[in-house]
Formats: structure tokens, C-alpha cells, sequence
């Protein structure tokens, strides 16, 4: 019988990862140190999508579910990885639960976690109420349905997108020189949820580029401007002030464009948060010795392989936001590679 | 007090005061000069929203600044880069008034010849949507009408009176209302060619057709300006005519 194969991560990529290796007839142990499955779009009750436009459980229930029930994966919840030894093909592999098994491959999907922007202390996060992240607008739909300013409970009649907040920035430690990769489009769908709901409601996107690559540019780039009117506004917000006089916000930048200086009254501002490595991605990369980006911390691929789900260390694999920026359909679809190329590398005899 | 690095300043910032009392201060003397702000403090959405909402601006919000129909306009590369269309079209999205005022002297330049238009990438009608810009601007009183205006007026005013074109009165009437001297015969109150005082660009405009044309052309042009043709039935004509265009407010 073949070696099993370790999965850390029960997000998108390490549940794609497990779904297709329970597929495969593979014995499977997949650890997650939360109390439940589905990664940050589960646990952080995102609202809608990119780029379906669907909700985190259409998109990800039936992989949960079927992880869940499938015979070959056993699901160690609260459980993180303490320590490996071994070689390729038989790592020996202790949890924090006490357990030690011996697996063949180890898939690595230990994700992401967004950007603490209290670190960017001009932006005002935590001083003003009003000023919120883009994660924050997402729980305001999902968990009360409605848009409002936390200050006083009432309706904005503009909100204000700051984009890039954590990234493209080697200012005050942050090393975060990657660009998100989903905020613009991310933000042009929140735009659109605002303008759908409340159509008076002025919004305003301020960006340095806006990066809606390949098929996103029209549905969370053109779609917002030509249907719904939100303005795109080139400058990057550099500080945002409270007047006590107007009890409004006023965010302060170059427009470039108008190359003049600006600071323009809102009511809600929406801090578009960058992506960087979770406690789990940089734990796990020191016990397995996997590469990081000196800056980042994001783990690399091997320098020797073309894709890029194979790890340093032979037998390794990983998928997903560990290694950066990435959407969840790509996350998903990294991770069935990554199982499969773990099944692989067990020697699994697969017959469907 | 001396302002360093002047030019770096627009004189409409510069504000000097003989007395100038500031939070219950006197600053008069020395202090009495300031410089206004450069920023900008707010948009002015309403402006914005009148030209999305009209028929033949809303493909406005299509533009993302691409600058095709600036690169592609003949006024912007050979007459003055201060006419901009795609720099207009992102200061009236944002109602920045003030910065589209000080480009009216350039705004009415376009030349209508719709390169921007059949170019644009994003599908923006970019000459409508600048005569639309115009229209609002007129309308709140932010810009002067266009001064062809009223040579337009004029030669409506022209032909509804004559019923056809008359080219003696138009240009003559026009050179005198433009505020030149102009001879006129004693009995039939014409003007006389080139013995009042006529500008040197309209002796070259008036002299260049006339040495081609034939005599006969030309005489019966003499004719015509000095007996002119009558349109049958005119003056009924002209009095409905200007009551329909009056209704229509296409004259006032």
C-alpha cells in the first residue's frame, strides 16, 4: 500500500489538495489549526467571490463536504504541525496533538493572512471609526447586510477605496514590495455591491495602477465606471485627517493627473489590504526548511522546476497564498495539482 | 514682503491687501500678502451627474484616461497642448471647475474633425461629450459662449431678413459691427468697398475670390448687393419663420 501524504492547511489550496488525493484512493491526513475547514474565506465570512461572483460556501461546501466524508482523509482539527525529520519518501512527522505518523509527500497550504494596516499609521485605521477595511465591508454585507458609517450608524454618501495599503511598500518594515494581485478587482466588485444597494452613494477608487488582469478588466474594471458610475482616481492616499467641524474624513493626496494636492471630504473609507504570509506558512517553512523570499517571507518554488507548486525540498509541494498573492479558484486548482503530484511521488497505484 | 520663486506661482493666488485683519489680528503692513492654497478642497459632483445624465454625455464614464484622443487630436498636437480632451473629461467627472476655467480660452477649439471619437479605445463619443462639457459650463455661467456665436446669430439674423444669403451685407454689416468705419453711398445707403476702414486679413479674404471670378459673376454680384433679389412672399414667410424658431428657442 502506498504512503500516505500530510496536507497542512484545510484553505482552498489544502482542501483541493486532499479532496483529489481522497479521489485517488491515497491515504490522507489533512491538519488545520483552526477549529474548522475552509481557510480565510470561511473563517473571515467573505461575502461574495472574485471572479464568480459566488458565495465561500457554493465554492467551497462541496470540497469540505467531501473531504469530510471520504474514507481515505482523516481530518485533524486544532492541530498543527510541531516537527519533521526523515527523508524524502519517509518523513517523520509529529503534531501538536502528540501524534506521530510517517508520510511519503507533504503538501504545504498554509496561506495567507491580510495586512495589519494599524501599520500604516497615517491611514488613521483604528483612530477614526470610519475608516474600516476592505475585510470589514465584507462582514457588513455578509453578517448585517447593510453599509453604514461605524461612527454614527448612518448611511455614507460617499466612500472613498484607498488601494495598495500593504502593498508596493518597503516603507516603516513593510517589505511587502508584491502587489495583491486581488484588490482592484475585489474592490471594483465591492464598488459595484454598493452602487447596486444604495445608487446615490458616490464612490471613489484611488489607485497607483489598477491590475484587473486578463478576463477581469471588464467585470471589476469597465463594469464599474461605464455601469455604475465609480470613479477612478489616480493618487495614492497618503494620510487621512478627521474634521471635527463636519464630523468627515478627508483624505489627503497628490491628484496626478491634476498634479495637485488634495484633501476631499468622505464618509467611509475602505482600506484595500495587502496579502502577506500567515504565522503558520513562516512556522512551517522553518521545521521543513523550505525558501522564502528574503522580503516577503512567501515561500519560492524550486529554482530548478518550471512549476510552481514544486518546493525546494523533494517530496514537498506547495499551493496557494503560502507562497503568494493568488485567488481562490487558482488556489484550488494549485492545490489539486499539488495532490496529485503528491500521489505521484508516493507511488499511488490509482485505478477509477 | 517679496515673493521668492515667483514664477512658480499663478498669479491669481497672489492676494495683496492694503489692510488685512486676520482672527482679530493686525497684520496690515508687512504681512499683508497672501498666497492662496493650491488644493483641492472638494468635487463638485453635481456638474458631473448633468452631463452623465444628458443623452449625448453618458458614454463619459466610459473613459479610463488612456489619452488615444489626445495623442490623436490635431488641436492638442499643432495649435496648443493646454487643449486636452481626455484631461477635460477627467476634471468634469470630478467637477474641478476652477481647473477647467482656466483653460476656457482653448476650450471651444476643437475642430470637430472626430478623430478622438472613431478612436477611442473604450467606445467614448469624446467630441460630444466635450460640446456637452461646454453646453454645462455655458449653462452655469462657468465660460464664455464661444465667440463664433455671435457671428452665427448675425448671419441667422441676415438671411431671415432678406431670405437668402446676402454676402455684401453679411460682411460689411459684420465688419461695422465689429466696430470698423464703413463708407456708404448717399442714396442707396450701401456700403462702398475698401474706402472706409477695412481689415488688412479681409482685403486679402475679398480680394483673392474676386480675381477669379468671371465679369459677368462679378457684376451680377455688384447687382445683387445693391438691388436685392427678393424671395417671393417673404415677409409672410419671415414672420411665421421666426415665430416657429422663437418656439424652438433657437433665437431669441
Amino acid at each position: 500500500m502506498a504512503k500516505s501524504v500530510l496536507v497542512i492547511g484545510g484553505g482552498p489550496a489544502g482542501l483541493g489538495a486532499a479532496r483529489i488525493l481522497g479521489r485517488l484512493g491515497v491515504p490522507t491526513i489533512l491538519v488545520e489549526k483552526e477549529d474548522r475547514l475552509g481557510g480565510s474565506p470561511v473563517l473571515n465570512s467573505y461575502y461574495t467571490l472574485i471572479p464568480r461572483k459566488l458565495k465561500p460556501e457554493q465554492v467551497l461546501g462541496p470540497y469540505i463536504k467531501e473531504v469530510e466524508s471520504n474514507p481515505n482523509v482523516q481530518v485533524k482539527l486544532k492541530t498543527e504541525l510541531v516537527a519533521c525529520k526523515g527523508e524524502p519518501g519517509s518523513y517523520k512527522v509529529t503534531l501538536s496533538n502528540g501524534e506521530t505518523h510517517e508520510v511519503g509527500a507533504i503538501v504545504v497550504a498554509t496561506g495567507f493572512e491580510h495586512f495589519d494596516p494599524r501599520r500604516k499609521g497615517e491611514l488613521g485605521y483604528g483612530l477614526y471609526p470610519d475608516v474600516i477595511t476592505n475585510l470589514e465591508l465584507e462582514q457588513m454585507f455578509s453578517k448585517e447586510g447593510r453599509l453604514y458609517r461605524p461612527s454614527n450608524g448612518q448611511l455614507p454618501k460617499r466612500v472613498a477605496f484607498v488601494f495598495c495599503v500593504g502593498s508596493r511598500d518597503r516603507q516603516l518594515g513593510v517589505t511587502n514590495v508584491h502587489c495583491c494581485r486581488y484588490g482592484c478587482a475585489l474592490s471594483g466588485l465591492q464598488a459595484m455591491e454598493i452602487k447596486q444597494r444604495y445608487p446615490d452613494v458616490d464612490v471613489f477608487c484611488y489607485y497607483i495602477d489598477v491590475r484587473t488582469y486578463g478576463t477581469w478588466e471588464y467585470p471589476f474594471y469597465w463594469a464599474p465606471q461605464e455601469q455604475y458610475g465609480v470613479r477612478y482616481i489616480r493618487g495614492r492616499i497618503a494620510e487621512i485627517t478627521y474634521s471635527p467641524a463636519d464630523g468627515r474624513l478627508r483624505v489627503k493626496h497628490e491628484d496626478t493627473i491634476v498634479q495637485r494636492p488634495a484633501e476631499v471630504p468622505m464618509d467611509l473609507v475602505v482600506l484595500v489590504l495587502g496579502m502577506e504570509p500567515s504565522a503558520g506558512t513562516k512556522k512551517v517553512a522553518k521545521i521543513l526548511g523550505l525558501a522564502q523570499d528574503p522580503n516577503s517571507k512567501f515561500l519560492i518554488p524550486s529554482e530548478e522546476s518550471g512549476s510552481n507548486i514544486v518546493s525546494n525540498k523533494p517530496g514537498i509541494f506547495i499551493a496557494g497564498a503560502c507562497k503568494g498573492p493568488i485567488d481562490i479558484e487558482s488556489s484550488l486548482s494549485e492545490g489539486e495539482a499539488a495532490g496529485a503530484e503528491a500521489a505521484v511521488f508516493v507511488g499511488a497505484k490509482v485505478t477509477v | 514682503m517679496a515673493i521668492h520663486e515667483r514664477s512658480l506661482v499663478e498669479p491669481e493666488r497672489i492676494v495683496r491687501k492694503e489692510k488685512l485683519v486676520i482672527d482679530g489680528v493686525d497684520v496690515s503692513g508687512d504681512w499683508n500678502l497672501i498666497i492662496l492654497p493650491r488644493v483641492i478642497n472638494d468635487y463638485d459632483l453635481d456638474f458631473a451627474k448633468e452631463i452623465i445624465n444628458s443623452p449625448d454625455g453618458k458614454t463619459i464614464t466610459q473613459c479610463y484616461q488612456c489619452s488615444y484622443c489626445t495623442a490623436s487630436c490635431p488641436v492638442h498636437n499643432y495649435w496648443d497642448e493646454r487643449f486636452n480632451p481626455r484631461y477635460f473629461i477627467y476634471l468634469a467627472m470630478l467637477g474641478l471647475i476652477d481647473e477647467l476655467q482656466k483653460r476656457a480660452d482653448v476650450m471651444w477649439r476643437c475642430v470637430s474633425c472626430h478623430k478622438c471619437t472613431h478612436r477611442c479605445p473604450k467606445g467614448v463619443l469624446v467630441e460630444e461629450v466635450l460640446k456637452v462639457i461646454l453646453r454645462t459650463m455655458v449653462k452655469k455661467g462657468l465660460i464664455d459662449e464661444y465667440p463664433s456665436k455671435k457671428f452665427d446669430k448675425f448671419f441667422t439674423e441676415s438671411v431671415l431678413e432678406y431670405g437668402r444669403i446676402e454676402d455684401g451685407e453679411l460682411l460689411f454689416g459684420w465688419i461695422e459691427k465689429r466696430g470698423y468705419n464703413v463708407v456708404k453711398d448717399p442714396i442707396l445707403r450701401k456700403p462702398i468697398p475698401f474706402l472706409g476702414e477695412t481689415p488688412e486679413w479681409l482685403k486679402q479674404l475679398v480680394m483673392k475670390p474676386i480675381k477669379s471670378m468671371n465679369i459677368s459673376f462679378l457684376a451680377l454680384k455688384t447687382k445683387h448687393m445693391l438691388f436685392h433679389p427678393k424671395t417671393k412672399s417673404w415677409n409672410r414667410f419671415k414672420q411665421v419663420l421666426r415665430k416657429v424658431m422663437q418656439e424652438e428657442g433657437a433665437i431669441t
